[in-house]
């Protein structure tokens, strides 16, 4: 008889509180349904508040994989997940500043149930942090969505990628999809109150793949290196 | 009918017994604080295990107090909370088509018992089973086709056909003695087992699946939680073919038995899956999955067993929604 594979949730035990900050936090059935109708409403508002234009999405493979776009906006992530196709969406995490969204428990409870976001505490993510989140990516299928400029843009001109990205993907078969998100700065940049409308535009380009780097210093800079070239090309072909 | 004649003076001795207990209990843990007996770590246990007895009891005792359409929706409730912790627990939650039909499955069942469709609510049982069995299918996934709709067939059985037992017993005029007799006396049963165990020692009962059940603690609770039920069974049955004091032995047997069994049937799940506690939304306790197992098996059994010799709600009118 072929035996039954019997897995808990990755967060089986945790009190709720653990759960909303947890790397291992799994969405269930009330999740998911709060999470889809969110993402209605964003297909909806970037349609019209923006008139979102996505191309390059035969580029995404199937996952598990990472996207990685220029950073210029709290628009960059709700923009990413809602443009991935349904089912791909259902099982995509974006990595949101700890400090920022997880500080306190409302913030969080939306942050995580509507965006599907985990946490990175800047400066104290540690190797079994990555260890997770690699697991979460090959184990559970999922798509992650970073921004390895780590911040913000305040001047609209895109920023050096950190080694992050790297860290989690060199040595696996998990492939980068690069991304380049224009006029989402221009409709929120930081330090404005509310975006405002006006046009973007997505373009998503060929997934990169780094199983041969190795995982030390060299390799997770040259992979970082590589992601932001990629994701400057895409910048120049959009305009 | 059940309680018609000594009813009322019984809910209201179980729910003045209750508070008592509470407030001993509080009385007790205060006196080994004051006389600074017991490790700090047990005081805050007993402190904290106290208070969400403190939290529970109103929670399951104040909708039977309150009505049938309380009663329903608690147990709906506690179907589906109990469903998600097992879920969650299994990983059926990873198969948000089986886990939502079950969810479905449970909404259903305590439809039928707030309607009094008595046809409906049986008949629930096979067909849900046969909607589970092939509402997977248009996935066109056979891998793994038997796990799921093996673990949802079994879920369904415990939270949405058995616990929906209980509910429908409040569609009797007169169901309040026995349902709070039920909801205290499986709680009970396990005070019974622990202190029986305690006190007796001697060899374990099922070593390999619950390490601190005892046979003696087993054979305890079954002799205690007998007399307790057939002793308050009996004012509550006057009247009724029930009043027999071996029929009532019987109930008294049924319901440790089946008590017992659904704390057994919980800790082979939890050592299937390797895991300790069901949940932690209740502090000192676990999850709610661990504090209510009992009922699981204890509902559908007592419902057919008083069933069989009085039946409930006989003289209640019936489809009250669709009819």
């Amino acid at each position: 008889m072929k035996p039954w594979t019997l897995r808990p949730a990755r967060d089986h035990g945790l009190t709720p509180g653990e759960r909303l900050r947890s790397h291992g936090r799994e969405p269930g059935l009330g999740s998911r349904a709060v999470a889809a109708g969110w993402r209605t409403l964003v297909r909806a508002y970037l349609g019209a508040a923006h008139g979102l234009r996505v191309d390059g999405l035969e580029h995404l493979p199937e996952p598990p994989f990472v996207m990685v776009a220029n950073h210029g906006s709290h628009l960059d992530a709700l923009t990413l997940a809602a443009a991935l196709p349904r089912r791909m969406a259902a099982n995509a995490f974006a990595l949101a500043a700890g400090d920022t969204f997880f500080s306190n428990a409302p913030v969080a409870a939306f942050a995580a149930y509507a965006v599907n976001a985990l946490p990175v505490w800047r400066r104290r993510t540690t190797a079994a942090d990555l260890d997770a989140l690699r697991a979460r990516l090959q184990e559970d299928r999922a798509v992650l969505i970073l921004f390895p400029e780590g911040t913000r843009t305040r001047d609209g001109v895109m920023g050096p990628f950190r080694s992050g990205v790297g860290a989690l993907v060199a040595g696996t078969p998990v492939p980068v999809v690069p991304c380049f998100l224009a006029g989402a700065w221009a409709a929120w940049p930081p330090g404005q109150k509310m975006p405002r409308p006006g046009p973007m535009r997505l373009v998503i380009g060929a997934a990169l793949r780094f199983e041969e780097v190795a995982r030390d210093r060299e390799g997770t800079m040259r992979v970082a290196a590589v992601c932001e070239a990629a994701v400057r090309g895409l910048g120049t072909v959009s305009r | 009918m059940i309680g018609q004649t000594h009813g009322r003076a019984v809910t209201l001795g179980i729910l003045v017994a209750a508070g008592v207990v509470l407030v001993l209990a509080a009385a007790v843990i205060g006196l080994l604080s004051a006389t600074g007996r017991g490790s700090p770590a047990l005081r805050r246990e007993l402190w904290l295990r106290l208070a969400s007895w403190a939290v529970l009891l109103p929670l399951m005792l104040g909708p039977v107090m309150l009505g049938r359409v309380w009663v329903i929706g608690a147990v709906t409730l506690l179907g589906l909370l109990c469903l998600r912790e097992y879920d969650r627990a299994t990983g059926l939650f990873r198969e948000p088509v089986m886990a939502g039909a079950v969810a479905l499955g449970i909404l259903f069942v305590n439809f039928a018992a707030l309607d009094h469709w008595y046809g409906f609510f049986v008949a629930l049982f096979p067909l849900t089973v046969a909607v589970l069995a092939v509402v997977s299918l248009p996935l066109d996934r056979p891998d793994g086709y038997i796990q799921r709709t093996g673990l949802a067939v079994f879920a369904y059985m415990l939270f949405g056909a058995g616990l929906a037992h209980l509910g429908y017993m409040a569609n009797d005029r007169y169901y309040q003695p026995l349902v709070l007799l039920l909801l205290t006396a499986v709680a009970i049963n396990d005070v019974f087992a622990f202190t029986a165990g305690k006190l007796l020692g001697g060899p374990k009962l099922l070593p390999g699946t619950s390490p601190n059940k005892t046979v003696s603690g087993a054979l305890g609770a079954l002799c205690g939680t007998t007399l307790l039920v057939a002793g308050v069974g009996w004012p509550v049955f006057r009247g009724t073919r029930l009043e027999d004091p071996l029929l009532l032995v019987g109930l008294g047997v049924i319901v440790s038995i089946a008590g017992q069994g659904g704390d057994l049937v919980l800790s082979s799940i939890k050592r299937d899956l390797g895991i300790k506690d069901m949940g932690t939304v209740i502090p000192g306790h676990g999850g709610l999955l661990d504090r209510f197992n009992s009922l699981l098996l204890v509902a559908p059994a007592v419902f057919h067993y008083v069933g069989y010799y009085v039946g409930f709600g006989m003289d209640q009118p019936t489809r009250l929604i669709t009819g």
